[in-house]
């Protein structure tokens, strides 16, 4: 349920907050969030299987309109799971929200928002490749910056290594791939 | 049309115009018509001394792999394929300012046509196939160019392993140019390398 | 590459028509880079479009990750290798948003000079390879390139390179600019307005390339919008959307400039947004000289490896391609826990597929340089 926005200011907050606190609030009744102050947006964390109704609530708002999809990406956090990042902008409005999905290592699924946003498309696309999180209910769920063939390897993750420097000169050359 | 030599029993004509005052830095221009001038059996070639002024006028002897060589590395076309940030200052050097057409070089878009591939930025193991397939359509003689330091080893992105540590892993390279991007200049300094390699490997048969 | 496709198509009764799969790149002398489409065309209209991409991914994300504050700026400029400036930009401002970084007011107006010169060239690139591919060949580009020369040397005596910066520094910049620098950039801004009115006289025009681009890969606002575009690409629709005058960020609110919209989101209205702003962009840096004024460049108290307090911000600034943003997510320490590229391209290239569809496949090319993309950002 919503709770008062939260106290502690981090100390250099872009802008006063409280407009959007209770614009979000207004938008998002009944839906469970929990929010938290960012250094520029305001940040709300939403659950799972809640992420499609809260979105079009946020969309569809007289108020909060937000209705451009800047930016939608996952932030990897090893052990404690994944969160999947949405930044939100109202044009009409000219404010900004920013949501965040967390998931558990176990169940890396959740909705997508194409429906709402077209513009989640190919950012979807670039997760899943990226990071491994299946979207359900995308409309063309291909690799986009990976070639087509390859589904098992997700570079952005934290425990995928970095390439070795392959050195084919022969022995003797002063150095190792190692060292570099 | 036969060329006959002319009559040397006949009187040269007069020229109505004053020579110039020879300044004595240059060498003597010669004065006679070059009819006149002694002839060169067609199997005798003084190294040094121009040809066409000891000989027939329009002809011209020159042992056939250097003229092969000479007219190769005059009018190199490269294939456009530029990748990433190198196309830029590839473009840079075609245009104006660094002109390459002065060296007989004009890109050409077509690989079927074109001699050169100069292979401007990063290649990734998604896109190597292409590089070889096109290198492949390239008729011969024909040369590769490595430009900037991802067409090298890979460059800045060398840690990541979509990227394929350098193009000489699909495709022979002749002249690498390092830099990030080379400088046009450093570009042109390339492709005088790469027509002394030419000249230096001549052959007339083969590449 | 051309495969027949045994679907028949319902148009004309005499004739039993086929369409055509025609694969467009990666390697095609109009694709501005490694970019690859497959159209399906029956007769010269295009029926279909799938844009493939990934042949530039060279993985910046991962690696800033593995590289300091300072080090990871070398690779947003070769992210978006024509507008370098701008994309520091944002990965500086993002560092000193997350580490609390008071940036003094000579740095601040260096870099909104440098911003715009930067755009000023970027759009001047758009215009050559624009003119190229509407069939003016040759000519435009080479007039892109000789106005480009002059603003290259300007930034070659600021930063010592001609591309790839790396100037901006967490804190303002690296070093101070020449003691010549205004009257340069007087020089250079005033070759810089007569390249703008050739460009303007060669082509904005000229009856073909009017017939060409006019009418021509039209998209609505509404639609616009919901596919996240921006920049001029989205201002030529009429969306009045611009980053600098929204939420304005170095300077930008104590100047007055005018955000240039269309109206009909045609291939000419993205050509003819970019030829106004250009203009704009003039306006904004002969401003920014008379405000220039001596002081320091980098904070008193710079220490000499920047740490940061954990915290996350997204940073958003206007690239000449439209909204280039930085996520960034520190965990404190000296590197970050992860660089987020919000690229303008990628966005603005997911409505390629509606703008093309229906038109000719001369068109279609058109389309795509209006576009305006640079594939290292699309791919990063």
């Amino acid at each position: 349920m919503t709770t008062e926005p939260a106290e502690e200011q981090f100390t250099n907050q872009i802008g006063d907050h409280t407009e959007i606190w209770s614009i979000v609030d207004n938008a998002l009744l009944g839906i469970g969030v929990t929010r938290e102050t960012g250094f520029m947006d305001v940040i709300i964390s939403v659950e799972t299987d809640e992420i499609v109704e809260a979105s079009r609530a946020l969309r569809d708002d007289e108020d909060a309109n937000f209705d451009y999809l800047r930016s939608l990406t996952a932030v990897d956090n090893m052990a404690d799971g994944m969160e999947v990042v949405y930044h939100l902008y109202s044009i009409s409005k000219k404010h900004n929200v920013t949501v965040k999905v967390f998931l558990s290592n176990e169940s890396l699924r959740l909705p997508t928002v194409t429906s709402i946003w077209p513009a989640a498309n190919w950012l979807e696309r670039e997760v899943a490749e990226m990071f491994g999180i299946k979207f359900s209910g995308h409309p063309d769920p291909r690799n986009l910056l990976m070639p087509e063939e390859i589904d098992d390897t997700f570079p952005l993750r934290k425990d995928h290594p970095l390439a070795e420097i392959e050195v084919l000169q022969g022995e003797g050359m002063g150095y190792s791939g190692e060292e570099l | 049309m036969a060329i006959t030599p002319a009559d040397p029993a006949a009187v040269p004509v007069e020229s109505p115009v004053t020579a110039p005052e020879i300044i004595p830095v240059l060498p003597a221009l010669p004065t006679e018509h070059p009819s006149e001038a002694p002839l060169l059996a067609p199997t005798q070639y003084v190294p040094g001394k121009a040809l066409y002024k000891q000989i027939l006028p329009g002809i011209i002897q020159a042992p056939l792999d250097l003229l092969l060589g000479a007219s190769r590395k005059s009018s190199l076309w490269p294939m456009t394929f530029g990748l990433a940030c190198c196309a830029i200052e590839m473009i840079a050097t075609y245009m104006a300012h660094y002109d390459l057409d002065r060296f007989g070089i004009v890109p050409w878009p077509s690989p079927r046509q074109s001699d050169v591939m100069i292979v401007a930025g990063t290649v990734t193991k998604k896109m190597a196939p292409s590089v070889k397939l096109l290198y492949e359509q390239m008729p011969g003689p024909k040369w590769v160019i490595s430009m900037g330091a991802c067409a090298t080893n890979g460059g800045p992105y060398t840690r990541y392993d979509r990227v394929l540590q350098g193009v000489d892993k699909v495709v022979p390279v002749d002249v690498y140019v390092p830099g990030c991007p080379p400088r046009p200049e450093a570009l042109i300094d390339s492709f005088i390398a790469l027509q002394e390699l030419i000249m230096e490997e001549r052959k007339v048969q083969g590449k | 590459m051309v495969e027949v496709l045994s679907q028949t198509s319902d148009r004309s009764a005499e004739f039993e028509t086929q369409d055509l799969l025609l694969n467009v790149g990666p390697q095609h002398p109009s694709t501005h880079g490694v970019f690859r489409m497959v159209m399906t065309v029956d007769g010269e209209v295009v029926r279909d479009v799938i844009p493939y991409i990934g042949y530039l991914h060279r993985g910046a994300e991962k690696l800033c990750e593995t590289m300091d504050f300072r080090q990871g700026i070398g690779f947003m400029d070769r992210t978006e290798y024509l507008a370098a400036f701008n994309a520091e930009l944002s990965y500086v401002m993002a560092v000193e948003a997350l580490a609390d970084l008071e940036v003094p007011e000579r740095a601040q107006w260096i870099r909104m000079i440098l911003s715009e010169l930067n755009r000023l060239s970027s759009h001047f690139m758009f215009l050559g390879a624009f003119g190229v591919d509407t069939g003016v060949f040759g000519t435009p580009f080479i007039y892109a390139w000789r106005e480009r020369e002059a603003l290259i040397d300007l930034f070659e005596e600021v930063s010592g390179d001609r591309m790839m910066y790396a100037y901006f520094r967490p804190g303002g910049v690296a070093w101070d600019v020449p003691i010549n620098f205004v009257d340069r950039v007087k020089e250079v801004l005033k070759s810089s307005a007569q390249g703008i009115d050739d460009f303007d006289s060669l082509l904005s025009e000229n009856e073909i390339f009017l017939a060409r681009t006019q009418g021509v890969g039209a998209i609505s606002a509404e639609r616009a919008i919901a596919l996240g575009m921006s920049g001029p690409s989205l201002r030529a629709s009429g969306v009045d959307m611009d980053i600098r005058r929204d939420e304005p960020y170095l300077k930008y609110d104590e100047l007055e400039w005018d955000v240039i919209t269309g109206d009909h989101g045609d291939v000419f209205d993205r050509y003819y947004c970019r030829v106004l702003e250009m203009r704009e962009s003039i306006k904004i840096i002969s401003q920014c000289l008379d405000r220039l004024a001596p002081g320091p460049i980098l904070p008193e108290k710079m220490p000499r490896m920047l740490r940061t307090p954990p915290g996350e911000v997204y940073l958003r600034t206007e690239a000449p391609r439209g909204e280039y943003g930085v996520y960034m997510v520190s965990r404190g320490g000296n590197r970050p826990y992860r660089c987020k590229v919000r690229s303008s391209c990628l966005s603005n290239l997911q409505a390629l597929h509606e703008l093309t569809v229906g038109e000719y496949v001369a068109d279609a090319i058109i389309i795509l340089g209006s576009i305006d993309i640079v594939l290292s950002e699309v791919d990063r």
